[in-house]
């Protein structure tokens, strides 16, 4: 009975665990899939320039006394212009029709920003200022970490935010607009590269946020969590469904929780193959997403 | 001299994983899972090869038929996603096989040795070619009798009406099928060839490097079977061939030289490639001036 | 055909450029060409390995160079460092380019294991096998530490530490050192080789060896000899193992808290120490001391957790403890690299080249080249203790194991320091 409660507590703090460092997923998420909904083009240097901003907004910190929030902030703003010049670079001047160049163009975007980083650092890994990294709350058998507590609402602040904006404001509505039929949006007086340029800077925005959590939460910055990053956040969209940010949300929390729970059960070997085979459960019964309401198989 | 056939037989290796992603795409199929496939086909030649100690010729055809026979079980659940969605199903799936290599050991004892592919420590000592005193110059022309043959038939079938009804089912499938074309025979099939041809380079390619392990099979070698193709363009088989020599002789190997400086290099003229020749460089308008070159 | 041709023709001239461009160069030189990763996630590697490379080169020629086969005294010239970015296909291309283009009598590269377990399948196995048609090219790389790389060909040589003799001897002196301490766990990254292998088919049995107690998840078979219950290890502890790129390292910190263990082994390199060290550090799993990898014994831990890597104890092949070793220091510092296990492998190789070539005969002509390179293998592989930085350099003649001397460091105040000198 011991070791059943025993384990069960583990398994629950294990799954908790998952879903808040489950919000640094869902924030890249959030930002492919709000891409992809606006153009319907794959990012790939999308987390690369998420982790470029984080490490502009650590260099800001260690030539200025500068306290975490500002640091955040830097780094939101870096990656906010990063997703404006990945946008005026890799899609800006490619035809709107050829999703092939414009994913390679951001691949080779994503090798560019992965080998600045290295020329910047040697590739060395960087500690990362923690947020409250003394906060560290036991309830009983649980230990709850303050900052991924706080991470976790900035990543719900900013998801309603972003609600806000694409629902509530003109621009959201030129975004949405756009995404649902460039040409008609363009006949009504829509910029398209403008309302796009802005999309992508509000993605870029929200992965400079992503990545500072992230290397907050880990408290290490390196060149090597770039890729796998990429990797989950892709697997978080597809999950939440193309083009769905409350999809993004609740798969990039799921996925969190998944893989560590089958890191705890199944061993680190394990894990990402439990991650990809849940992708590939949901292509099968459920192709577009958490949210879809009907499978349609075109 | 060792250098440039070393060389040469790279680009024939990467030239031939491009023809196999380039097969896909005709077909609209986006497929990042030629990683996959090449990894699949580099593991299996090299067990032959090191653990049976066959002949290198019947293990790269075995290899070539096991890649092929997985990418024919991937191509139908392949059928129902599509375009970006199926980015993303392929490099979970070549994710997935590098997990499943990265687990895999098989280690038997010969001569007091262990060899065989040994988790995480990867697969060493793949020495066909030089236990058995081929000079690379005969590895060269070994490899690129598969290269021309590949070549030859893809350039044969792009002339012909294989050729045609691949790009019909790639530029509008439901045209392509409502002139009687099978989608699902067509898309399959594309899917099998690519992972046959994906199975024998990668089975050269284990006794190339002789040393196998997972690091190799990323992500970014799906990337770069695609990118091959999407920079040479879709139009005929020298497009990739052609985007071969310019990453593989030119941005990896010509610019050495640069140091530091040659990967940043990399992706910037990847970006530029891409704005300037956004449908590869033998484009329609290449394609043209080339006609014209040759009619004068 | 003008735009393919033209651009075939761009291309081949660029390839061409690339040559090393005093491939064939006259003069009388000894020449080495090494590489290392420049580019990549490991740059770090091959800017240290060439700063220590070059600076010992030029300490070598203002002492007078090398002595020659005809007995004058000639400078020895490193004729390039190129960029294998930490990539076999890229080691082997320069590897064969080495080999067949230049005039260098030694290849001396890379740190990574990975790419050395395929540089050097490609060299010929037994030197003299006329049916074995292998490149035929000394290399001798700084460090490439992974267990089992000696045995691949007659033509590969290591600068390293032996790791079975160094955590052997480790743990022996942290049983007299700390006798508080008695038991242990630990975790490693398994997607890189090194470390996964060396923590359970070495760390862990040596620690057995010397009477810790694993109070990881049971593995009865785990005993004092090397690789003694490693897959049974490998098995049982899955879950307090991580990957390179992770960043949630929650679980592996809290079953490594719950087994509340006096020592916490770490055997990973400095990006994912960092992370688990750190997750350590807020969940409050306090061992009483921490033991790690020996490639983490670098400045990347410092850089990247300082103040959660306090305390951890590492066996390194280098520390500035010498006199040798601290001017060796200060001029790799002055000429932009940083002085570690890696790259003063880097820099006592230059040295040990210069004592090789100074036991045979070597004419440093294009004509006797492939003559020099094979009098300059045999040179090489008859040493079998040589001085370097901080101690002398051995290397069983039967085995081609080599075995490096190595001290004991740890993380005090945030910098390193060296706590034990099992040599002295």
């Amino acid at each position: 009975m011991e070791d059943f409660l025993y384990e069960a507590v583990e398994i629950i703090q294990t799954i908790w665990d998952g879903i808040l460092f489950g919000s640094t997923y869902a924030l890249i998420g959030i930002g492919f899939t709000l891409i992809f909904g606006a153009m319907g083009k794959l990012n790939m240097a999308y987390a690369g320039a998420a982790i470029a901003g984080a490490y502009v907004g650590l260099a800001v910190s260690l030539f200025f006394d500068a306290t975490i929030i500002f640091v955040f902030a830097v780094s939101a703003v870096i990656s906010t212009l990063l997703g404006y010049i990945v946008y005026q670079t890799c899609f800006r001047f490619i035809p709107t029709h050829n999703h092939l160049a414009a994913l390679m163009a951001s691949v080779g975007g994503l090798f560019f920003i992965d080998e600045l980083i290295v020329l910047a650092t040697l590739g060395s890994p960087m500690n990362f200022p923690g947020l409250f990294e003394d906060a560290y709350f036991e309830i009983g058998p649980f230990g709850i970490r303050g900052d991924l507590l706080f991470v976790f609402l900035i990543g719900i602040v900013s998801t309603l935010l972003l609600l806000y904006v694409l629902f509530k404001t003109r621009l959201g509505m030129a975004t949405r607009a756009v995404a649902q039929q460039d040409i008609a949006a363009q006949l009504c007086g829509i910029n398209i590269h403008r309302t796009n340029s802005i999309t992508f800077s509000i993605a870029g925005l929200l992965g400079g946020i992503a990545g500072a959590m992230t290397a907050a939460a880990v408290g290490v910055l390196s060149p090597v969590m770039t890729v796998p990053l990429t990797i989950k956040g892709l697997i978080v969209t597809v999950i939440g469904g193309l083009g769905s940010i409350p999809g993004a949300i609740i798969a990039g929390l799921f996925v969190g929780a998944f893989e560590n729970f089958f890191l705890y059960i199944r061993g680190i070997d394990e894990r990402d193959m439990y991650v990809v085979a849940l992708l590939f459960i949901f292509l099968i019964f459920r192709p577009n997403g958490i949210f879809s309401k009907t499978i349609n198989r075109d | 001299m060792d250098f440039y056939l070393n060389l040469i037989n790279t680009i024939g290796i990467h030239t031939m994983l491009g023809l196999s992603a380039y097969l896909l795409l005709q077909t609209g199929q986006l497929s990042l899972a030629q990683a996959g496939f090449f990894a699949v086909g580099s593991y299996t030649a090299a067990i032959l090869t090191v653990i049976f100690q066959w002949n290198i010729i019947p293990s790269v055809l075995v290899a070539m038929l096991v890649s092929g026979f997985l990418a024919f079980l991937v191509g139908f659940p392949a059928l129902r996603v599509k375009g970006l969605m199926l980015v993303v199903a392929t490099i979970a799936f070549s994710e997935f096989v590098r997990m499943f290599f990265y687990n895999l050991k098989w280690r038997v004892t010969r001569n007091g040795e262990e060899i065989g592919p040994d988790g995480t420590m990867g697969f060493a000592e793949i020495r066909y070619f030089s236990d058995n005193g081929w000079s690379n110059f005969e590895v060269t022309l070994f490899l690129w009798s598969f290269v021309i043959l590949i070549m030859g038939v893809i350039w044969w079938s792009d002339q012909s009406r294989t050729g045609a009804v691949l790009r019909a089912v790639g530029e509008d499938e439901l045209a392509a099928s409502s002139v009687g074309i099978n989608l699902t025979v067509v898309k399959v099939s594309a899917m099998t060839a690519g992972g046959f041809i994906a199975g024998i380079s990668g089975g050269l390619y284990a006794h190339q490097v002789t040393s196998l392990d997972h690091h190799s099979f990323t992500v970014l070698l799906g990337t770069f079977a695609i990118a091959y193709p999407i920079l040479g363009g879709l139009s005929n088989v020298f497009g990739t061939l052609v985007a071969v020599i310019f990453i593989q002789g030119l941005l990896v190997e010509g610019l050495r030289f640069l140091g530091d400086w040659r990967m940043i290099l990399f992706g910037l003229l990847i970006v530029l490639a891409m704005n300037f020749k956004p449908l590869g460089l033998f484009d329609k308008q290449t394609m043209d001036l080339i006609k014209k070159a040759i009619r004068v | 055909m003008k735009n393919i041709s033209k651009l075939i023709g761009a291309s081949m001239l660029l390839i061409a450029l690339s040559i090393p461009q005093n491939a064939i160069s006259g003069g009388h030189s000894l020449k080495v060409l090494g590489w290392g990763a420049k580019s990549g996630p490991l740059k770090s590697f091959g800017v240290n390995s060439e700063a220590a490379l070059r600076s010992a080169v030029a300490e070598i020629n203002a002492a007078g160079g090398v002595r020659m086969g005809d007995g004058s005294m000639a400078p020895m010239e490193v004729i390039g460092y190129e960029d294998s970015a930490c990539k076999k296909d890229e080691a082997i291309a320069i590897l064969r380019k080495t080999a067949s283009t230049t005039d260098a009598i030694v290849g001396m590269g890379t740190t990574c294991s990975g790419v050395c377990q395929a540089m050097f399948g490609v060299l010929q196995k037994k030197r003299g096998d006329d049916s074995d048609s292998g490149v035929q090219m000394p290399i001798l790389a700084d460090t490439c530490i992974r267990p089992g790389l000696a045995k691949i060909s007659d033509w590969s040589f290591r600068n390293v530490p032996n790791e079975i003799t160094m955590y052997d001897e480790l743990f022996k002196w942290i049983r007299t050192a700390y006798p508080n301490v008695k038991t242990f766990t630990g975790g490693s990254e398994t997607d890189q080789g090194h470390s996964f292998v060396t923590y359970t088919a070495i760390i862990a049995q040596m620690a057995v060896k010397h009477g810790f107690q694993w109070v990881g998840p049971p593995v009865p078979e785990l005993g004092p000899k090397v690789k003694q219950g490693m897959k049974e290890l490998q098995a049982a502890a899955k879950s307090q193992h991580w990957l390179m790129g992770d960043t949630n390292y929650t679980v592996q910190a809290r079953k490594i808290k719950k087994q509340n263990a006096d020592m916490v082994i770490v055997a990973s390199h400095p990006f994912s120490a960092c992370g688990f060290m750190k997750e350590m550090k807020r969940q409050r799993v306090k061992p009483k001391l921490m033991v790690g990898l020996t490639s983490s014994a670098s400045q990347e831990t410092l850089n990247g957790c300082m103040s959660a890597a306090e305390g951890i104890i590492i066996p390194t092949g280098f520390a500035p403890i010498t006199s040798e070793a601290k001017k060796a220091n200060s001029i790799v510092s002055k000429a932009g690299g940083f002085l570690d296990l890696h790259s003063a492998a880097a820099w006592e190789n230059a040295y040990l080249i210069k004592h090789a070539v100074e036991r045979t005969s070597i004419m440093g002509k294009p004509s006797t080249l492939q003559e020099d390179r094979r009098k300059f293998r045999n040179a090489l592989a008859s040493i079998t203790s040589q001085k370097g930085l901080i101690g002398h350099l051995t290397r069983d003649g039967s085995t081609g194991e080599a075995s490096k001397p190595y001290v004991y460091v740890q993380v005090v105040n945030g910098k390193w320091k060296v706590i034990h000198d099992p040599n002295s």
